[in-house]
This record gives structure tokens, C-alpha cells and sequence, in this order.
């Protein structure tokens, strides 16, 4: 792996080079441009945070909008992580038939455009509740906690990468892969804490029924523990309606965090060796 | 004459084929236990090596392993069995405008190009005019590489490719696309590439380039090395072998 490493890292200046590719091709042919990656996922919020308020019973949380949000957008990093990396390869087929390069680059520059769109989707988000917070003083948008921001975007970085390693890889071989990907994200978005609270779960009859088991099953979805600590810690917990009650928010769990931490780094550790595993087959598939 | 250029040792490839055709998981998971693979040799154990400032061409019918062998060099297949070692840049001239994105003007595309051959940004930037000048494409390299025809394209690859500095260049049929002008430009320019101490190895069918450019040649026949020569040995033998269609595809 330490030789793939050295390879990978005297190919820096490429990777760099379709990253910058990437970023200016995406939105090359369309009018708003770079505004779309915040436009897209305001919009959708928009929509769901009148769910929210209106028809899921969360009437008296107020900035329904930034809550969501705070979970959303890295939830569709991971997301657009996912789908994108499924196609890396396939697309730059012509080109790895033709021209060597570390097969790798492929998925790593793909996951890190998508990474630097939420870096920016994340500045927008924080210009927007400042901009909530004059016309409607509220919910203040710095929290002290979001000095944490950069160690949850390292384990989202390192768990969306490790799982674009194995994506693209299978992919290749098997086209099902996609659909699969784009049913099981689909579905994640429902188990992760993003239309909800936590407290919602853990305060659920099932997981009272189960002693607690439920609301621990969940955490250990990395993706579910991730969603709640960017929640908790961008900003200010509120008390959450649960059965008609206001109930106290629960304290941030480190140790999802760090089970997280974990998973992600064995996921990357593992997905890049069986890329490299496989990458020398890529061009010979059928 | 120092280390050379290209050593191919013992050089083996082999294909395995599924020929049910299936690439989907449905197939690969009800099917797995009658799954066919036929396995292609396309090359058997092949050595030879080619030394510094050397121009070699690689001759042979469809399917004898030409384009395999320099897909080898290129290091986009890895080898079954033997080993393949360069000393040296090389730029592959596999196909003309292989890796041009068509929505980058041409360019960004010489730049992307460049940098996967191994150069610096700042190199690039060193040698772009050079390259737009020996293209011809003048005001057409601001255009997506979508608009050119396939004989920019391939003048835009060449200029690259010829640019980069490389020391080992590996041509696979590709100097018949421009025009006649532009073919007799690209064959100077080969001509001072060699003067400089440039290695190639390119795969024709062009007898008449053969015998122009290449010091030797490498006979392929259905993976194996049937000869190894001077152009003026090799080319007449091989000429003259009545064509037997049992050649594998």
C-alpha cells in the first residue's frame, strides 16, 4: 500500500488538475452555475421544513430550516459522493484504456470536488442563518462547538472516500451497483436523523419496548451518528416535542462519534486495498 | 551504448473472457456455476530489447498481439507472466486524442493532457504556444475539442505528445490521420526527436514508413516472435508469407 501511496503522490499535480476539471465541467453549460450547489439543496429544505413544522408535529421548533440543514447537506455529500464515484471509471474508460494513470485518482477526484462543494454549501449555510438571525433574531448562528466542524468533515471525508473505493471498483464489474447505491441512499436518508430529532427515537415506544437497544442500533450508523453531531454542534440543541410534550435535548454521545471515527477509517483503510486489488482489471472487463 | 531503453522479458499476456457475456450481479450470482471463460493467450513469452536513440517497429497481422504488447509498455495492462521495464519518460501515442474531454477547450485539454504525461503546470504553461503553433489550430484551441474534426484532434495529440519531452515514444498506427502535409511535418519532427537521442517503437502496417523510419523490426506472430531483423530482412519474408486464416481474432 506504502508504494501505491508514493505513486499516488507523485501524481499530485494531476489530481489536482481534475479536481479543477471537475468543478468547471460541472456546471459548465448551465446559467446559474456554481449557485446551483446551494440552490439545490435550499430549495429541497425549504420544502421539507414545511413538512416538518406543519405536518410532523414540530409546530413550536422554531428555524426548522437551519436544523435541517445543519444534517442535509452533509448528508448529500455522502449522497452525491456515493453516486457519483459508481460511474468514475466507467466514464474514463476510453482514457485508462489508452494512457497510464493511478486508477485511483478517478474516485478521489470526484469525492473531493463533491467535498469542496460542501465546504461551500457550509459557508452558505452559516451566511444564511446570519442572515436569519437579523431579519429574525433567534437561533445565534456561531456556536462555540463548531470548532469540532473539521474533525466531523475528516470522518465524513474519510467514510464517503472508503466507500467510493469499493463503489467504483464493484461497479466496473457489475452495473448493478449503482441502482443498488442509489435504493440504499434513498433509504439512509429515512434512518438518519435529518427529518427528526434524535431525542424523537430514543424517546420512541419501540425503543422504551426495547430498552434503549433501538436508539444504540441507530447510533452505530455512522452516517446516523455524523448527522446528529453536525446538528448538535453547529446549532444551539432546542427542546423537541415528543408526544405533545417539550422534552430536553439529549447530550452530543462521543462515543458514536468515535465508533464512527472507527468504522470510517477501516472502511478507507480496507475500500483502498481492494481497489488497488482489483484496478489492474478494470480495462480487461468484459 | 548504455542501459536500454525498453527490456521486454519473457513478456506474457493473457485474456479471460466470460463469454455468457453477463456483466450484471443477477447473472454473475444464478449463473456462476456454468460460467465460461475462454482464455486468450495473445502473448506468449516474448523478449527482446531496444536500445537508446533506437527506432524499432513492430509488424505483424490483426491479432498477432501488436497493439497488446504496446498497451504493455504503456502500463495500461499489467503482464501474466514476464516483466516489462523502461528507463525513461515515455509518451504513449496509443490514440490520437484518447483522454481529450469534449467539453475543455482545447486548451485546458492540452493541459490535462500534458499533466497525465508527467508534466508541471508550469511546464505546460512553458510550452502551450509551442504546442497551439505546431497544431495549426490557431484560433480554434479556445473552442470545446467537442467542434474539432478527428484530423485536429489528432494534430492537436501529436503536438502534445511530441512536446513532453519524453525520451520513449510508442506510436500505435496513428501518423496516417492529417493530411499530407501535416504527415510530413509529424515525420521531421520524428526525425529530430531520433537526432536528439529518441527511442520509439511504433506498430504500422505501412511497409513504406517501416522501411523509412525503423533501424529494426519485430516480427509478431500470434504472440510469439517470429523474427527479428532489419527492415530490409524482416519486410520481404514477411511480405511474402501466404496468409493463413487461422489466426485467433
Amino acid at each position: 500500500m506504502l508504494s501505491e501511496l508514493k505513486e499516488l503522490w507523485k501524481f499530485r499535480e494531476l489530481l489536482l488538475t481534475m479536481v479543477q476539471r471537475e468543478i468547471k465541467i460541472r456546471y459548465k453549460n448551465s446559467a446559474l452555475g456554481f449557485l446551483w450547489s446551494m440552490l439545490n439543496p435550499l430549495i429541497t429544505v425549504l420544502v421539507m421544513s414545511f413538512i416538518f413544522q406543519n405536518f410532523l408535529g414540530n409546530d413550536q421548533v422554531h428555524s426548522a430550516t437551519a436544523y435541517i440543514l445543519a444534517a442535509y447537506l452533509p448528508f448529500t455529500f455522502f449522497q452525491l459522493c456515493l453516486m457519483d464515484s459508481a460511474q468514475t471509471i466507467l466514464i474514463a474508460m476510453p482514457l485508462i484504456k489508452k494512457i497510464y494513470l493511478p486508477r485511483e485518482i478517478l474516485p478521489i477526484a470526484s469525492v473531493i470536488s463533491n467535498f469542496i462543494h460542501l465546504l461551500m454549501a457550509l459557508l452558505m449555510f452559516f451566511l444564511f442563518m446570519t442572515v436569519v438571525y437579523l431579519v429574525h433574531p433567534g437561533v445565534w448562528p456561531f456556536q462555540w462547538t463548531s470548532i469540532y466542524l473539521p474533525l466531523l468533515l475528516l470522518i465524513n471525508l474519510a467514510l464517503s472516500l472508503g466507500l467510493s473505493f469499493y463503489i467504483s471498483a464493484f461497479n466496473t464489474f457489475y452495473e448493478d451497483i449503482k441502482y443498488l447505491v442509489g435504493v440504499l441512499t434513498y433509504l439512509m436518508f429515512f434512518m438518519c436523523p435529518i427529518l427528526y430529532f434524535e431525542e424523537r427515537v430514543a424517546n420512541s415506544t419501540l425503543n422504551i419496548q426495547w430498552g434503549g437497544r433501538l436508539y444504540m442500533l441507530m447510533n452505530l450508523n455512522p452516517v446516523f451518528a455524523l448527522s446528529n453531531a453536525y446538528r448538535k454542534l453547529l446549532i444551539a440543541p432546542i427542546k423537541v416535542p415528543v408526544n405533545g410534550q417539550m422534552v430536553d435535548p439529549l447530550p452530543l454521545d462521543w462515543r458514536y462519534v468515535w465508533w464512527a471515527a472507527f468504522v470510517s477509517v477501516v472502511i478507507l483503510v480496507t475500500g483502498y486495498s481492494t481497489f488497488n486489488k482489483l484496478k489492474w482489471r478494470f480495462v480487461e472487463r468484459p | 551504448m548504455s542501459k536500454p531503453a525498453i527490456v521486454v522479458s519473457e513478456l506474457s499476456k493473457q485474456f479471460n473472457v466470460n463469454t455468457s457475456g453477463a456483466n450484471s450481479l443477477k447473472t454473475a450470482l444464478l449463473w456462476w456455476k456454468r460460467r465460461q471463460r475462454t482464455e486468450y493467450k495473445v502473448l506468449r513469452g516474448i523478449s527482446f530489447d531496444v536500445a537508446r536513440g533506437e527506432c524499432v517497429a513492430v509488424v505483424g497481422r490483426n491479432g498477432a498481439g501488436k497493439s497488446t504488447l504496446l498497451s504493455l509498455l504503456a502500463r495500461v495492462y499489467k503482464p501474466t507472466a514476464g516483466s516489462v521495464s523502461i528507463h525513461g519518460r515515455v509518451a504513449p501515442l496509443l490514440e490520437l486524442g484518447a483522454g481529450f474531454h469534449p467539453d475543455l477547450t482545447g486548451l485546458e485539454n492540452i493541459y490535462f493532457n500534458s499533466i497525465i504525461l508527467g508534466l508541471t503546470r508550469k511546464e505546460v504553461a512553458e510550452r502551450v504556444d509551442r504546442i497551439v503553433e505546431f497544431s495549426e489550430l490557431r484560433d480554434h484551441v479556445t473552442a470545446p475539442t467537442r467542434t474539432f474534426s478527428s484530423g485536429m484532434l489528432a494534430r492537436l495529440g501529436f503536438a502534445i505528445a511530441i512536446h513532453v519531452d519524453a525520451e520513449i515514444l510508442l506510436v500505435d498506427e496513428v501518423l496516417a490521420v492529417g493530411d499530407f502535409d501535416f504527415e510530413r511535418k509529424c515525420f521531421a519532427k520524428i526525425d529530430e526527436f531520433r537526432a536528439n537521442g529518441g527511442t520509439i517503437l511504433f506498430v504500422s502496417h505501412n511497409m513504406q514508413a517501416v522501411r523509412r523510419v525503423a533501424d529494426r523490426c519485430v516480427w509478431l506472430h500470434q504472440g510469439q516472435i517470429r523474427m527479428i531483423g532489419k527492415p530490409d530482412e524482416v519486410i520481404p519474408l514477411y511480405e511474402s508469407t501466404p496468409l493463413d486464416r487461422a489466426t485467433p481474432a
